[in-house]
Formats: C-alpha cells, sequence, structure tokens
C-alpha cells in the first residue's frame, strides 16, 4: 500500500497554516502524526490534494497552567510526551492513563493529542484496503447511500475509538477550534456528533488548535478504564471516564461518559443521577450500572454484539466508580 | 511534487530528491539501500520498519521522507561496529531469539530504543516495549529474554569501559 501524490506544505507558523486551510478547504487534511491519516490514505479511504504539516508548530506544542489554574494543551503535543508529563499527571491523570492506553509506544511516540481527538471513526466495512472495499457497493462513509454494519440504517454507525474523547468529556475539557480570522471554543462533549461519516463539528477550513481542562476550582476525581481484547495495541471494546466531586459517600456531581461504543462518546445522564442522588455505596454502583445499561440506547453489532455491549457498558460502570472507593492499588511489578 | 532533503541516517548525511509522497521507508530501502528496515503491514500495527528517530522507536511506514529533515534517524545497519554486533543483536543471536528473521530489525531496534532510556527494564517495561511490534512464527518469550540478556551485556560493557 503506498501514498498517492499529494501536495505538502509545511507552514512556519498556525497563521499561515490557517490561511492554506481556507485557501484549500475541502481537499485539504491536516498532518500532524500522520499515524491515523496515512493509514487511511493508503488505504484510498482520502485524498486529499495538500497536506499542511502542522506537527512542529511551536503554538500547538505547548502545555501550560493559565492564571486560573487551568490546563492549555496544543493540540500537536506529542501522545509520549504527554503520558509523561509532570502537570499533566498532576492536573488531568485520567487523561494521562488515557492516552498511555492508546495503540503501542511506537505510535504514541508519533501521534498528537489533536491527532487522537480527531481520530477518525472505523467500521468493519471501512478500514479494509481499496480491493477489499471494491467487491461491496460504498457505504455512507464511503460516498454511497448504505450503511453495511446495520442494513437499513439511516445513518452511517462507525464507532469513535478515541481513547482521550470520554476522558476530555469527563473532565469538562472545552475544544479550541480555529479558522482564518477567527476562533471557537465548544465543550467537548458538543464537539462529537452522534454520524460516523462526519463525527466531528470541524468545518472543512477549520482546525483544532487545543485543549483547555477546567482545573481551577475543581474538587473532584476522574478515572479512566479501557477494556480491549488484547492488552498491547487494540483499540477499545469499550472505555469509560468518570468524574465525581464530593466527600466521601455523598456526591455532589457526578460525569460519566463511556467511549467506543457508538459514533459519538455517551454521555450517561440518568446514571449519574443515579449516584447524585443515593451517594457511592455499593448498593448505589449497583443501581448505577443497572441504569447504563437500559439508558444506552440502540446499539449497532459492530466489533462486538449490541449485547455484549450493554454487559460490557454495566461493567464499565461498576469498575469505573469502584475505582473510586477503593484505595488506589500500587501497580505491582515483578521484579527480575 | 518533489523536494530535495538531507536526511540523517547512521551519522551520515545524504542528500536525496524525493517525492514528498514518499514514505521514510521507501527512501530508505529505495534510495539509499537500506534494506535491512523491512516493509510489513504498512499501517502502523507490526513494528517491523522501527527505526530510532531522536532516540525513539518510530514507524518508518508511517512518517513521510520530507518530514525527516533535520531528525537523526538511526537504522539497524547503523547499530553494529564494524566487526562487532551490537549488544541487542548479540543478545538476539545467544537467546535464539529469532526463528525466520523478518520482524527481528524492528524489534531489535524497538529494543535498543527501550534499553537506551532504561537500562534495566523490568518485565512490564518490556512487554509494554515490544507489544508494538509482531513475530508471526513464535511467540516473544525468548525475545522477552533476549532484552533482558541485551540489558546484561550494556552494564557489563560499561563496567568494562
Amino acid at each position: 500500500m503506498r501514498l498517492l501524490r499529494f501536495e505538502h506544505f509545511k507552514p512556519s507558523s498556525l497563521e499561515e497554516a490557517l490561511t492554506a486551510m481556507q485557501e484549500s478547504a475541502g481537499n485539504v487534511r491536516v498532518l500532524a502524526g500522520g499515524t491515523d491519516l496515512l493509514v487511511n490514505m493508503k488505504c484510498g479511504l482520502e485524498q486529499p490534494g495538500l497536506i499542511v504539516s502542522i506537527g512542529s508548530l511551536p503554538e500547538l506544542n505547548t502545555i501550560a497552567e493559565d492564571p486560573s489554574g487551568d490546563l492549555r494543551i496544543g493540540a500537536g503535543m506529542n501522545l509520549s510526551e504527554l503520558a509523561e508529563n509532570s502537570l499533566l499527571a498532576a492536573k488531568a491523570p485520567a487523561l494521562r492513563d488515557a492516552i498511555k492506553s492508546i495503540a503501542s509506544q511506537h505510535i504514541r511516540n508519533m501521534a498528537t493529542l489533536g491527532g487522537n481527538v480527531c481520530l477518525d471513526t472505523r467500521c468493519w466495512y471501512y478500514n479494509q484496503s481499496k480491493l477489499w472495499r471494491a467487491s461491496r457497493p460504498a457505504c455512507y462513509k464511503t460516498g454511497g447511500d448504505q450503511c453495511h454494519a446495520t442494513r437499513g440504517s439511516e445513518r452511517c454507525h462507525a464507532i469513535n475509538s478515541a481513547d482521550t474523547a470520554p476522558a476530555l468529556i469527563a473532565l469538562g475539557a472545552q475544544v479550541v477550534v480555529q479558522k482564518k480570522g477567527s476562533q471557537r471554543q465548544i465543550p467537548a462533549e458538543d464537539f462529537y456528533r452522534d454520524h460516523g461519516a462526519r463525527h466531528t463539528v470541524l468545518e472543512p477550513d477549520e482546525l483544532l488548535s487545543g485543549l483547555v481542562i477546567p482545573c481551577g476550582n475543581e474538587t473532584g476525581k476522574t478515572h479512566f478504564l479501557k477494556i480491549s481484547r488484547r492488552q498491547g495495541i487494540d483499540f477499545a471494546l469499550g472505555s469509560i471516564a468518570a468524574h465525581l466531586a464530593g466527600n466521601g459517600s455523598t456526591c455532589h456531581s457526578a460525569r460519566l461518559v463511556i467511549g467506543s461504543l457508538g459514533s459519538a462518546p455517551i454521555v450517561l445522564e440518568k446514571t449519574a443521577q443515579v449516584l447524585v442522588e443515593a451517594g457511592l455505596s455499593q448498593e448505589s454502583i449497583q443501581a448505577a450500572a443497572e441504569a447504563a445499561r437500559s439508558e444506552l440506547g440502540v446499539l449497532t453489532t459492530l466489533f462486538s454484539s449490541a449485547g455484549y455491549k450493554r454487559d460490557l457498558a454495566q461493567v464499565l460502570v461498576k469498575r469505573v466508580l469502584h475505582s473510586f472507593i477503593k484505595k488506589p492499588t500500587t501497580q505491582k511489578r515483578t521484579r527480575r | 511534487m518533489k523536494k530535495i532533503i538531507t536526511l540523517e541516517v547512521n551519522g551520515d548525511l545524504h542528500e536525496v530528491a524525493v517525492a514528498v509522497h514518499q514514505t521514510l521507508l521507501e527512501v530508505l530501502r529505495d534510495k539509499l539501500g537500506l534494506t535491512g528496515t523491512k516493509r510489513g503491514c504498512a499501517v502502523g500495527t507490526c513494528g517491523v520498519c522501527t527505526v530510532i528517530i531522536d532516540g525513539k522507536a518510530m514507524l518508518a511506514c508511517l512518517l513521510l521522507a520530507v518530514e525527516c529533515q533535520g531528525r537523526s534517524i538511526t537504522t539497524i545497519e547503523g547499530i553494529s561496529s564494524a566487526d562487532e554486533l551490537h549488544p541487542v543483536q548479540q543478545a538476539f543471536v545467544d537467546q535464539g531469539a529469532i526463528q525466520c528473521g523478518f520482524c527481528t530489525p524492528g524489534i531489535v531496534m524497538t529494543s535498543k530504543a527501550l534499553l537506551d532510556k532504561t537500562p534495566r527494564p523490568d518485565d512490564e517495561q518490556i512487554r509494554e516495549a515490544l507489544a508494538g511490534t509482531f513475530c508471526r512464527c513464535t511467540g516473544h518469550i525468548k525475545i522477552m529474554e533476549a532484552v533482558k540478556t541485551a540489558s546484561q551485556y550494556e552494564r557489563a560493557e560499561k563496567k568494562s569501559d
């Protein structure tokens, strides 16, 4: 699998990048780490005429605490560097855990945070070579008018597997989106659309430039966990991030977000309500897990069966909530 | 669209004309003749094309050659001296951590990057590093043994220096 021809532009500033994006909107993609985009391009899923390389732009490679105590992270920050960053570990350990769970070290050494946030949705019928896909008619995601994963569906059901997405939503993060001459800030939750073929609100001339994680007056704790077939390089079968604020067994606010089960991360509002009403205890965890199961709505059999996904969500909710009441276990490492 | 770029590979500077859509892997193999870096899945899952860039294990199949200007690239050809294998290579030979050998260059480079950063890795650290590589002939047990042996060799070498 080889890459087809394209033009390559390496801007020296973010402004130059945004100008290029505007001039070639619709025929341009930004390249940061390249670990998702280049794979899709090799499979013939995308064929932009212009690549704007933003990986080394200094404006996007920063992590800092702003005066209010919030954490600002540039979209171009490398995942391995973030995984080892002491500021991130102190301010948002759940995001750090999510980052550590992504792919392999090789890929994290190349990939960026912005790239994972924007990670293309995945499907059995989409992430295939051109030759493989040629044996079926095009689907919603490849320009056709049907979904192979869910027959008769009116939309694409490809799965959003971005591990950082549930963590960012649980943390209440804001996504900073820029285009030439303007900038907007969107809650991470609203950045995603429940539509596999167009899964973010990014316009063709827009670029995700950074993330803001509110840590200023937050008192709560956040936990992330992911279940996948293999412990190594793998996409999640399901992941969860939970943010709880309160003291002891009472719970002022709760946010639970499930990733990798649908085309967008799923915010479990009723489940969170159970915790706010009942506090955090063995009984309420059980009730919350059952609430999560019924709150999921319609699920697609894709990568795993819909029934399995429901079971998984229940387990994810239980496990993540238990991590709030358990003392953090120090990871056992067997020394040679 | 072609560009003339300068690549620093194994300490040598190479001026090469590359198409912007060529990957580092293609340029290493086809233009520089460094065929030790293998082409496997070409989509970033198998790790056989691992090279070390600025001290980190990366996948040559998912890097555009034009993006590698000004970075220090080390390939499997660049780790041994004229008449002696690199301790990691020697450890793989001694432990028999090779079957068909196709994945070996990538795994050796991955192990070298790990040991350069973490001279005494524990099992979990080795597993985490090797998770980005695949050996399809056999398991990773002997490979793990080889990484541990390499760690010992390197420490012994440092002591004798």
